[in-house]
């Protein structure tokens, strides 16, 4: 019954978010600068009193939470409207660079998330302070380091992105994988089966990666976020067409409708993720 | 551990130092440009050389470094009060506002915060100037920043709102702005100077990323974000090294940072 209630409280918070992600997104566009501007008021075949009824009906239509309404139900059936800089549907523009921002993310998680377990590791369980202050000082430095300029300098080497993605999570993921096997491995069960002699591997696959499942779910989940936001200043400055660059160049060029499109997009995608997280660390 | 520490501590000193005295440091001022000498190395007039128009690469950085020094630490103090209201004034109220305080909160900390700060940075009028628009960049940084000590807040107030002195105030009848000023927050001092620690850095790595990216502090004003952008030309890194210096600052300055912030190993 428990389970039940977390999981649709779960999904009525993404519900809220969601629409609460939409409001803000509308009311964006809506009281943006320019917006009241109509192009026809300049146009002299137009009498005063043409104008005038066009103006009239424009800011009924105007009106707030009739506008969000609109551009919910137009939302919902995946048109957020046209990008001001490129004249183009901002749906189209989306489709074209979601795979290569997918495909930097998936890859920079993953291997974010496998370089902080590896660094965590070394620093946790051979209980030596050599491997332990490599790892604590790598893990520093790295975060030291904008993220930007990791990429810049891997996109100068010609080497992958991913890789820069991956380094730029890693640091951030480091502390929280580092507390958690620190917190398994001097569980009383992991201890029993040290003293009978079960074998490292078996251990860290049933005692720590088993045994830790929601702990990695959740952890997955604000990684890959992490790394969607690490993605924006690398994709910007290494020229890759994804959506970092799109929302960068839509920045730059004041162009609402796309940045009102992504924001809605990542919050929906940041509460699901958030929500997922949550009804499965519910039914573990 | 100790050693290191200290290193910190010094390297934090003068690099605060550096940036307070950069009116009396620097040769130059940070806009001067010396048109006939434009990318030059380092010589005597030019510690760290010119850049690709003519401005003191040195003087720059010292009221780069003053920037950034002075208003990070604001804009944590910023994001800090402002969570300290939204977390105080839910946790008193109903268990429906805790709630909706709880889903803002945790939606804020999953959102890509340079996404965030990318919408709003765009909404900004275009004729800020760049003093206007440096405390725009900071303030938008605050506000948006909340949501990480907020969540601290919440937990620490949920925790004491159902603790025995504090029914007893409230049975007592003592206002809620009383318990909050008298009682609450001599519990949550410690949160506070433990969570403006933690933002400092965490504001000073945004700065320039968003530096970086054009989204900072304008030109001509100086700030470690945007004068890492002539990373963007190896060339002229190649050149002149002296192009690194401000992520060489950088770098020192986060990493004693984060020194600091480290828990001494307790010796046995």
């Amino acid at each position: 019954m428990n389970r039940r209630f977390g999981a649709v409280s779960s999904l009525l918070n993404l519900v809220f978010v969601v629409l609460g992600g939409g409001f803000a997104a509308a009311a964006l566009v809506r009281f943006s600068p320019g917006f009241d501007v109509d192009e026809n008021a300049w146009n002299p075949r137009l009498s005063a009193s043409t104008l005038e009824a066009m103006h009239r009906a424009k800011a009924a239509e105007s009106r707030l939470p009739k506008f969000y309404l609109r551009y919910l139900r137009a939302a919902a059936h995946g048109d957020f409207g046209t990008s001001d800089a490129y004249h183009r549907p901002v749906s189209e523009l989306l489709r074209e660079r979601a795979p290569v921002t997918a495909r930097l993310v998936v890859f920079g998680t993953a291997g974010g998330l496998a370089l902080g377990s590896l660094f965590a590791w070394m620093a946790v369980w051979p209980r030596r302070a050599l491997p332990g202050l490599i790892s604590v000082s790598t893990s520093g430095v790295l975060l030291a380091i904008p993220p930007a300029v990791l990429g810049l300098a891997f996109f100068f080497w010609q080497a992958p992105l991913s890789l820069a993605v991956a380094l730029a999570v890693l640091p951030r993921v480091f502390g929280t994988i580092r507390a958690a096997l620190s917190d398994l491995y001097d569980s009383p069960a992991l201890l029993a089966a040290r003293a009978r002699g079960i074998g490292a591997g078996r251990i860290a696959l049933r005692y720590v990666l088993a045994a830790g499942l929601p702990r990695w779910f959740a952890l997955a989940g604000v990684a890959i976020m992490l790394a969607f936001g690490l993605t924006v200043p690398i994709e910007a400055l290494c020229d890759v067409p994804g959506i970092g660059q799109l929302a960068w160049k839509a920045a730059l060029a004041r162009d609402l409708p796309v940045l009102c499109a992504l924001g809605l997009l990542v919050t929906f995608v940041a509460a699901s993720v958030q929500s997922i997280g949550e009804i499965i660390g519910a039914a573990q | 551990m100790i050693i290191a520490r200290r290193l910190a501590i010094a390297a934090l000193a003068a690099i605060v130092l550096f940036g307070l005295f950069a009116p009396v440091i620097a040769p130059y001022p940070y806009d001067r440009q010396f048109r006939d000498r434009p990318d030059a190395g380092p010589s005597h007039a030019f510690p760290m050389g010119t850049d690709e128009i003519g401005r003191d690469r040195f003087s720059r950085l010292a009221w780069a470094t003053r920037i950034s020094v002075l208003l990070a630490p604001a804009a944590a103090f910023a994001s800090i009060a402002l969570a300290l209201a939204i977390s105080a004034f839910s946790g008193f109220r109903s268990r429906l506002m805790r709630r909706l305080v709880e889903s803002l909160t945790t939606v804020c900390l999953s959102l890509p915060w340079i996404f965030l700060f990318i919408v709003l940075r765009a909404e900004l009028p275009l004729n800020t100037g760049p003093a206007a628009s440096v405390a725009l960049t900071f303030g938008l940084m605050g506000v948006a920043g909340w949501a990480w000590p907020g969540r601290v807040f919440t937990a620490a107030i949920g925790e004491m709102v159902h603790s025995d002195w504090m029914m007893q105030a409230r049975a007592a009848g003592i206002s809620d702005l009383r318990i909050a000023a008298a009682h609450a927050w001599p519990h949550l001092k410690s949160l506070a100077a433990a969570q403006f620690r933690v933002l400092i850095p965490a504001y000073i790595l945004s700065e320039a990323s968003l530096g970086l990216l054009g989204l900072g502090v304008p030109d001509p004003l100086p700030s470690w974000g945007n004068l890492l952008r002539d990373l963007q030309q190896p060339d002229v890194v190649k050149a002149n090294p002296w192009a690194l210096a401000p992520l060489a600052i950088l770098m020192i300055a986060m990493i004693s940072l984060e020194l600091l912030q480290s828990r001494p190993e307790p010796a046995i």
